[in-house]
């Protein structure tokens, strides 16, 4: 898949390096003016709102004067009505307070009718996008120069007190150039409490912590991309990072600490074309993925510090093999999550043991894991990361899968914060593939993501 | 549900004029079908406790006074803030609270919508018809 090679194209480092000055120079003026003209486009729109709102309500209390300037004038002959047997200064009145009520009851309605329009904002989409440029692409590294990374869409629906929805449309180049479009999450959910939460659906799967916190969210991700061995499962990732099932999620307070926990069951996945495949509309055996994570809040002085540890395990058919060999996955590992106003560190840790359930009884163990350190300077946030993989290629589950083959990586980064939703990243990384074909490269990688 | 002792207390601080409050003061009212205490505040705000009770609980952003609220309370700043909701929305499917443009609408909004909280400034709070809504701190 990966062409040994260390580039010395003196023209694409030159065009890299341009680029970046350009944008880092033409970033740090623009830095903070988009914020400002988002909240000052939130305030106008709030403004017309409550202007339009006054309009309407003059007109109404000067229809309202109006009316009431004729009543006088025309209540100021009741004596020659009266004499004319047209109407009795009794039922003048109730016509008055009728037309009072009326009025008041439109004035009502059209309060409420604003507080509503102005409660009711429709669907909320949000997204996530991001464009890449370096010496290799950053998930397929056998292209080189410019890509395009994902546009990632995902709405949230308002529902009821206790009913919730969640759906992830993401639009992503594969290897082969084509767009890709894949219903990334479609959960549909009832929240019984803080503590108890069912979803429904597909999900990502809870595992550690980098799958649930980041998955696409490319902007929110202080590094440039993914640990390899736990991208998507299009684009080698080695785990299952999508389930379709059912999920018990929920938070409990300890004190001052807070317990998190997931449970989850799904259809068991299988692997095609050397990937894995979530099979979303079931499986043909009924199998399952079963799994569960618990996790850890602290505070006070360890305020920021999630720790925790996660299990699953699942039977996964490799539907590329006639007959088709079926591994018993077992998989657990711990992880830890700093996260505050300075620091980013995240660390997970994972190990396998597997064995085949189609005559070979041996146990294969593996491991993999990965630890990343930023350090947030403001708009500036540099980061280091190292991951391994040490995956045995005697287990069916790894050596079936593409990308299955154990490396190590180490990777230095900056992030740039161009302004609240937008981030240029650069990352140096080196790769060495320490099984199967043993390439290695260098990778310089530039991003500009975005969210909205 | 919130019975006289609270709507005497609210009383008591929204309306007793330039003693109590002064304009740099930050009230957090609820609606009165709302029982929360002030250390549930931040976990209402950050989405991270959503009922109280049986209650659905709907936070509000107010933007006349938020830039206070976060750093008073919430102990952070707009641009955190709003990051820490994008990462709530991706991961958790919950939205962000809506916003209301003034201490009048928001207290309005508040008084209506059962479940939510927002929060005042103090000048707004003074003599501000209470009626409905509950204070449930003042920072």
């Amino acid at each position: 898949m990966q062409s040994q090679t260390t580039i010395h194209n003196n023209s694409i480092w030159t065009w890299l390096a341009a680029l970046l000055a350009v944008s880092l120079t033409h970033s740090l003026t623009c830095q903070g003016a988009t914020a400002d003209a988002d909240r000052v486009s939130v305030l106008e729109q709030k403004l017309d709102q409550s202007l339009q709102m006054i309009r309407e309500l003059s007109a109404r209390v000067h229809e309202l004067e109006t009316q009431a300037a004729q009543r006088g004038g025309q209540g100021a002959a009741p004596d020659a009505r009266e004499q004319s047997g047209h109407t009795p200064p009794a039922v003048a009145a109730a016509d008055t307070t009728q037309r009072l009520e009326a009025v008041e009851q439109t004035v009502t309605q059209l309060t409420a009718g604003a507080a509503q329009r102005s409660e009711d904002p429709g669907v909320p989409l949000h997204g996530f996008a991001d464009v890449g440029v370096g010496n290799h692409n950053a998930t397929f590294p056998e292209h080189k120069l410019a890509d395009v990374g994902s546009l990632d869409f995902f709405l949230t629906p308002r529902l009821g007190a206790h009913t919730r929805a969640l759906f992830e449309l993401n639009f992503e180049v594969g290897d082969d150039g084509n767009v890709g479009v894949d219903l990334e999450r479609a959960q549909i959910g009832y929240q019984f409490a803080d503590s108890a939460m069912v979803w429904l659906g597909r999900f990502h799967t809870p595992y550690g912590y980098y799958n649930t916190a980041f998955h696409h969210g490319q902007q929110i991700a202080t590094s440039l991309r993914r640990p390899r061995f736990l991208q998507f499962e299009d684009q080698g990732g080695v785990l299952p990072a999508h389930t379709v099932g059912a999920w018990l999620t929920g938070s409990e307070r300890a004190g001052d600490q807070k317990l998190t926990y997931d449970l989850y069951i799904g259809n068991s996945q299988r692997i095609t074309d050397g990937t894995l495949d979530m099979n979303n509309p079931g499986n043909a055996h009924g199998s399952t993925i079963v799994g569960g994570n618990l996790g850890l809040l602290l505070s006070g002085a360890l305020d920021g510090l999630k720790v925790g540890v996660h299990a699953f395990t699942t039977r996964i058919e490799d539907q590329d093999r006639l007959p088709v060999i079926v591994s018993r996955v077992r998989a657990y590992g711990a992880y830890a999550a700093y996260d505050t106003d300075r620091w980013e560190h995240i660390a997970e840790f994972y190990v396998f043991s597997n064995y085949n359930l189609t005559g070979q009884t041996a146990t294969h163990r593996s491991e993999a894991g990965f630890a990343q350190f930023g350090y947030r300077a403001g708009p500036l946030t540099p980061y280091a990361r190292y991951e391994r993989a040490a995956l045995q290629q005697g287990d069916n589950f790894f050596a079936a899968q593409t990308v299955g083959s154990s490396y190590f990586r180490e990777a230095l980064g900056l992030r740039f914060d161009v302004d609240l939703k937008s981030a240029l990243k650069l990352e140096l990384a080196h790769t060495h593939d320490t099984d199967r074909d043993f390439v290695t490269y260098d990778e310089a990688l530039i991003q500009y993501a975005i969210r909205f | 549900m919130v019975g006289r002792p609270m709507t005497v207390l609210l009383a008591l601080l929204l309306c007793a004029g330039g003693t109590l409050a002064h304009a740099a003061d930050l009230y957090v009212i609820c609606n009165a079908d709302v029982a929360i205490s002030a250390a549930d505040i931040r976990d209402v705000f950050l989405g991270d406790k959503q009922f109280a009770g049986a209650v659905k609980l709907t936070p509000v952003d107010n933007i006349a006074a938020q830039t206070m609220f976060l750093e008073r309370v919430l102990k952070m700043g707009a641009a955190k803030y709003s990051v820490a909701w994008t990462k709530k929305a991706f991961r958790e499917g919950v939205n962000p609270p809506p916003l209301e443009g003034s201490d009048a609408e928001t207290l309005a909004y508040v008084r209506r919508t059962p479940g939510s909280c927002s929060y005042l400034t103090a000048a707004a709070a003074n003599g501000a018809d209470t009626h409905g809504v509950v204070v449930v701190s003042k920072f």
